[in-house]
């Protein structure tokens, strides 16, 4: 009965997206918590040593394909997806 | 590159070193000593004299704010010598007394100023400067408080003076056997004891005056010397920065021995130099000593025996100019080793490129290419201009991008109003009528597998373009070109891994550990191809499931063992990586959505009253409407120009160094001994 009231009632398209926005959102926190530790320490590290901020750089930008899942996540919600219909 | 081994006897060794110096071929190697027979060697006697000179100079660069720059002229070196002298001893002598003249005056006015902000509370006070100190048998207490103090020193000084001014200055007078039990009650109130200047009389606020006065003077003494070393530095400058490379040339020759091996009488140079240009630098070198040296080329076995104890050849970076900025991201990451693969030609491909596909507008390329060319003529250091560089290419691609995704200043910006004159209808309308006319790629195993443009508006019904991006079919094409360039991207990077691999002979490493990478990321989006294509029944799926499964066993022999196969997530996570190419530009278009639509369809509206509605926009409206247009794209594209530089740089970095780059920890860049001539003619 519930799912007759999303699916007729037109709230399934307004729940994938707050899904879609989740994942992407819930992702970016990840990323960011991720990325926070990594930065103090990069930054802690060319200060002392300049020619490390290439190799810092890159490892600042590891936890970053987080975000790009949560992303693909949303995108295959929003567009690729189509559930009960 | 060869290793070279340069012995001659001492008396021979500042032609040998002169030689070297001018042919600016030979990497030296510095002897680290540890060989029993060999010394290191000494710097010529002159190298004392010639550094004095050089900080001497230095000095001088300093005091007048010299710090390089491009060079209006040329001297010969004659010329410098005629007036090194000059400049070291006359002018030098000019410039330190005037410098210093002008740091005395800034410490006096510091000083002075001091005392007005300490004295200023108290120019209220009714008592001339002499009379609030030195007395033998009184103590005196001139400063700030917080309150009233009268009260509470008579109640332990019964003989006593307060006066006060304001609410805050006060000049308190008690005997001196009182002082220390005032000096408690006036702490309680919050005193703060000004010091007094010793030199000045009279009453305080004519002493402020006269400080006031003195600044002024010295102000106006300083200004002429300002002018002078001003007027000092425009006059000299080239021929400053002249001397400095002449002595920098002449302290590198005369320390140049101390890179050398040497016993008493005779010294050994010891260096790489590119094999091609051995028979050069042999010749010149016998020439210039009349053949008293003995200049010998390493075979290649013994080579390879320094390069296996742990000696970096180094490597000579060398790519056409077009390719030269991009350089400088190489060396960001780290110095190509002498038997890998530089980088730097890859990232001139695929960055601008990438750069392109993100930021894709004509607008946003078109600012950003000015906006360089201007910087580039106020920047002109090597690093400056190779990143304008770097970024001027990646503009012109981002004006191509922009052209096809049909955005000028965003979706609904100029690009509607100029190709079709009419209002945009388009972009909600694409993704409502997917049946439109266009590229359209047919329906897979799970739907429509979308489509390129167009949204049928004027003459560019049916064309290839605009495609745009905000549409569902156009999303949904870009995912499938971002997994493209991410399959093309990581696997170049692999077939250099394996190449670099064997080039270090470790044959296993690169069947085994490289090889199974590039099948397993190739044929894992080619079976997702197949998956969208026809379901799991396209014989695409399962050949490369196979392939996989084959790739996933090669891993497990290889030379990390079952430990290899853990990676899998991570070449997985390297491909969906790429879909930030499509994000990232999404994000921005989004925000140039957003403006477009703000100024057009609320603020523009809204401010016009009822006609509005109808599109008859007030004047007022559209300056509004305007000055809010220009706000978000101008935050748009700050926003918009850092990230698809960071995101492709991530992507080579990560997705792609990973599989080839600098795994033995990076090499030495080749510096053969010379010097840069900037401001002396060769």
């Amino acid at each position: 009965m519930v799912v007759d009231i999303i699916v007729d009632g037109g709230m399934l398209y307004g729940l994938i997206a707050v899904g879609a926005g989740l994942a992407t959102g819930l992702a970016g926190i990840g990323a960011g918590v991720g990325e926070q530790g990594i930065g103090a320490a990069v930054v802690g590290v060319v200060a002392e040593e300049p020619g490390f901020l290439g190799k810092g750089l890159f490892l600042m930008l590891l936890p970053e394909t987080l975000i790009i899942f949560g992303l693909a996540v949303s995108l295959i919600l929003m567009f690729a997806w189509t559930p009960f219909v | 590159m060869s290793r070279v081994v340069v012995a001659g006897s001492k008396n021979v060794i500042e032609p040998v070193i002169e030689n070297l110096h001018e042919q600016n071929l030979l990497h030296i190697v510095n002897y680290s000593g540890g060989d029993n027979a060999f010394a290191m060697g000494k710097s010529l006697e002159r190298a004392h004299e010639i550094s004095e000179q050089l900080i001497k100079l230095r000095s001088i660069e300093r005091y007048l704010g010299i710090t390089g720059k491009i060079p209006d002229r040329e001297f010969t070196e004659s010329e410098v010598v005629s007036q090194m002298s000059d400049i070291l001893d006359v002018i030098g002598a000019d410039v330190v007394t005037t410098y210093e003249r002008i740091a005395e005056i800034e410490n006096d006015v510091k000083v002075k100023q001091d005392q007005i902000s300490a004295m200023k509370p108290l120019s209220a006070l009714p008592i001339p400067l002499e009379l609030l100190s030195g007395y033998e048998s009184l103590a005196t207490f001139v400063g700030t408080v917080d309150s009233p103090v009268e009260s509470d020193v008579s109640g332990v000084s019964p003989s006593n003076e307060v006066f006060s001014a304001g609410d805050h200055a006060v000049a308190v007078f008690v005997p001196v056997d009182k002082a220390s039990a005032v000096s408690g009650v006036l702490a309680e109130h919050g005193f703060v004891e000004t010091s007094l200047p010793k030199d000045i009389s009279g009453s305080i606020s004519g002493a402020i005056t006269t400080l006031e006065s003195d600044i002024k003077s010295l102000g106006s003494e300083k200004e002429p010397l300002q002018k002078k070393l001003d007027g000092l530095k425009a006059q000299h400058e080239d021929a400053i920065l002249a001397v400095d490379e002449y002595l920098s040339i002449k302290a590198q020759k005369a320390e140049a021995p101390m890179q050398f091996a040497s016993t008493e009488n005779a010294f050994v140079v010891d260096g790489w130099v590119p094999t091609d240009q051995f028979d050069t630098l042999e010749r010149e070198i016998e020439s210039a000593t009349g053949g008293r040296v003995q200049v010998e080329m390493l075979n290649e076995g013994e080579a390879d025996e320094l390069v296996e104890a742990g000696e970096d050849v180094p490597t000579k970076i060398d790519n056409p100019s077009v390719v030269r900025p991009y350089e400088l991201v190489t060396r960001l990451f780290a110095t190509p080793e002498y038997k890998e693969y530089d980088p730097s030609l890859l990232i001139f491909i695929f960055f601008p490129i990438m750069f392109g596909l993100i930021l894709g507008d004509v607008a946003y390329g078109l600012i950003t290419m000015v906006v360089m060319f201007m910087l580039r003529r106020k920047f002109r250091t090597p690093g400056w201009t190779s990143l304008i560089n770097i970024v001027i290419i990646a503009s012109v691609w981002s004006i191509i991008f922009g052209i096809l995704f049909g955005e000028i200043f965003g979706p609904m910006g100029l690009w509607d109003y100029i190709f079709s004159g009419a209002h945009y209808v388009g972009l909600l309308g694409t993704v409502a009528q997917p049946h439109l006319v266009g590229v359209d790629f047919g329906v897979g195993f799970y739907g429509p597998l979308g489509r390129i443009g167009p949204s049928g508006i004027g003459s560019f019904d049916g064309a290839m373009f605009p495609m745009y991006r905000l549409a569902t079919a156009s999303v949904l094409v870009l995912i499938g070109v971002s997994l493209f360039i991410a399959v093309l991207h990581t696997g170049i990077g692999s077939i250099l891994g394996v190449k670099t691999e064997l080039a270090y002979g470790e044959k296993r490493h690169a069947y085994y550990e490289r090889l199974p990478v590039l099948l397993f990321q190739v044929f894992f989006a080619i079976g997702l191809l197949g998956l969208i294509v026809g379901g799991l029944t396209n014989p695409l799926v399962p050949l490369s499931a196979l392939v996989i499964l084959v790739s996933i066993v090669m891993m497990v022999k290889g030379p990390e063992g079952v430990m290899g196969a853990t990676h899998i997530p991570f070449f997985v996570s390297n491909l969906i990586s790429y879909l930030r190419l499509l994000a990232i530009g999404l994000a921005s278009v989004g925000v140039a959505f957003a403006a477009n639509k703000l100024a057009f369809y609320v603020v523009m509206p809204m401010l016009s009253g009822p006609e509005g509605a109808h599109g008859a926009f007030t004047t007022m409206a559209i300056v509004i409407g305007v000055v809010v247009l220009i706000m978000v794209h101008f935050i748009n594209l700050l926003l918009g120009l850092l990230s698809p530089f960071m995101h492709p740089l991530r992507l080579h970095y990560v997705e792609m160094f990973t599989k080839f780059y600098s795994q033995h920890g990076g090499g030495i860049e080749y510096a053969p001994f010379g010097h840069v001539r900037r401001f002396l003619r060769g």
